[in-house]
């Protein structure tokens, strides 16, 4: 009995051993700090008058492991302040690398849909406060589903593409009504390239795009009274959604200057064609990196569907206009916003930001500013 | 006149301290040859592999150190913190993982004695037997 224990205990040392030897585990952290105040009744990103800590606050923890030579498993835990700090499993996948400069990773995991994307919540990877809201602020970030990297270079240039491939499920607020959007087949493909000071970046991704809103169903329906075609048209479907994008980078380390272009398109549906960009620069001055930001976002464009009401009889034409355009309209915005801050290396692995936002709505004619502090922290 | 040799002394003094001279070292055993741009993409995990297909295994110093900083922004060209802010891009994206960090030369010259994959930097007075500059 004795020597059966000690045997035992020798396997289990060893497998234990093994195990340790096998599994090592990371445990890496994040975290944003970010409180606002605006300087009127505007709200900007959650934050009014008085100041707020929560909004564009988060906590995470990732965890990953190697299952073996080739394969690892990650989970990202995150906590945003803008859900009351609950802790969601927003990425869950594993990674098995092919070889030294193809891995594939399966379950789910960010879509490389900008140029910070895997790292845009990670804010003490870059300058700003916040990465620019106009174009990184998207319902469809994260995928289920697969991506191929492959990553080389020849010369000079550096290249890395993704391929992604799955399905897209996420709950959204329009013109403060519920929706939810699923994307189903999406399939894209996004290229990086750096050549010295030089980085280039370009994204394509498409798939069958359905936003649901329960508020507007009723709508719909009135619609297809008049024209059942014409209600298919507005609704958006099992849609072709189409999402393009590019970014130009010129790095020459004590200062920068970047910009990225995005476009969001759902043709047939009452879905805006949708146009964002940022333009932004600073310089690096030891600790200091200060920085000026300009962003816009464009959901303004002339209504579509308007030809199509013009072949109804004239009778139904004011009530289905209405409908046509009312419903347009939801989803129509057009704002500029203009950021100054500075960025300070308070130790290698924490960051204080500050930056002053302006943000101008084209529409409403309103004006919102905003001055946040941030501290950002990687472990 | 023993004035001027003082100031003499400190001057060799200061000018040897400004030499101090980080140089970039293997084991003996690796016969690759390595320029400035491969030692960069190694410590920037682009490459794992050296040119005769052995796997390459960077360490750190850390990151509190001055030779650190002088590796950071005389080898990759970029400050300690940016060095940092690109590491953290990867590690949340499951691309990769920084290389281990130690705290001394002794230490760097410890491991990369005993394993043909390690590469590391140390000051150039540091030097023994057991590992290889590596001329850039």
């Amino acid at each position: 009995m004795n020597k059966l224990n000690k045997k035992l205990s020798v396997i289990t040392l060893a497998v234990l051993a093994t195990f340790q030897a096998q599994a090592e585990i990371r445990i890496n952290g994040f975290a944003n700090l970010t409180a606002g105040i605006t300087s009127s009744d505007e709200t900007l990103y959650g934050y009014d008058d008085s100041i707020g800590f929560a909004s564009q606050s988060l906590f995470a923890i990732q965890v990953s492991g190697d299952i073996s030579d080739k394969v690892t498993a990650t989970g990202q835990i995150v906590a945003r302040g803008d859900n009351d700090y609950a802790a969601d499993f927003e990425w869950a996948y594993f990674t098995y690398e092919a070889a030294d400069n193809i891995s594939m990773s399966a379950g789910r995991l960010r879509a490389p849909l900008f140029r910070y994307s895997a790292s845009s919540d990670v804010a003490y990877s870059y300058h700003w406060v916040v990465a620019p809201q106009s174009v990184y602020d998207v319902p469809f970030n994260n995928i289920d589903g697969i991506r191929v990297d492959y990553s080389g270079y020849t010369g000079d240039l550096e290249y890395t593409f993704q391929l992604t491939a799955g399905r897209i499920e996420s709950d959204f607020i329009l013109s403060g009504a519920t929706a939810s959007l699923t994307v189903d087949n999406t399939v894209g493909l996004s290229g990086d390239f750096v050549y010295n000071n030089w980085k280039f970046r370009g994204v394509y991704l498409t798939g069958k795009t359905t936003f649901d809103i329960p508020d507007l169903e009723p709508t719909f329906g009135l619609l297809s009274q008049l024209s059942a075609d014409l209600s298919e048209q507005l609704r958006a479907k099992d849609d072709t959604g189409v999402f393009y994008g590019g970014s130009i980078e010129y790095d020459a380390f004590d200062w920068f200057v970047a910009g990225e272009y995005t476009a969001v398109e759902v043709e047939n549906s009452f879905y805006p064609d949708e146009v964002n960009y940022y333009v932004t620069a600073g310089f690096r001055t030891g600790k200091w990196t200060p920085f000026v930001t300009y962003e816009k976002s464009d959901l303004n464009n002339t209504p579509k569907f308007l030809s199509d009401i013009s072949g109804l009889p004239a009778a139904f034409q004011p009530g289905a206009t209405q409908i046509v355009v009312g419903t347009q309209q939801l989803a129509v915005s057009e704002n500029n916003t203009i950021s100054v801050g500075t960025r300070y290396e308070l130790e290698t692995n924490i960051a204080l930001k500050a930056d002053v936002v302006k943000q101008s709505d084209d529409i409403g004619e309103l004006d919102s500013t905003l001055i946040r502090f941030a501290v950002n922290y990687v472990f | 006149m023993l004035k001027k040799m003082l100031i003499a002394a400190t001057l060799l003094f200061a000018t040897s301290s400004v030499l101090a001279e980080l140089v970039v070292v293997v084991n003996p055993a690796n016969a690759n040859t390595l320029d400035s741009k491969t030692v960069q993409r190694i410590f920037l995990g682009k490459d794992k592999k050296f040119a005769d297909g052995n796997e390459s295994i960077a360490v750190n110093q850390s990151a509190d150190t001055q030779i650190r900083q002088d590796f950071d922004e005389a080898v990759l060209g970029r400050s300690s913190s940016q060095v940092s802010a690109y590491w953290s891009k990867l590690v949340f994206t499951g691309k990769g993982i920084p290389p281990k960090e130690v705290s001394s030369d002794a230490e760097v010259i410890d491991l990369v004695s005993k394993n043909p994959s390690v590469i590391g930097y140390i000051d150039r007075s540091s030097v023994t037997d057991a590992v290889k500059i590596v001329e850039m």
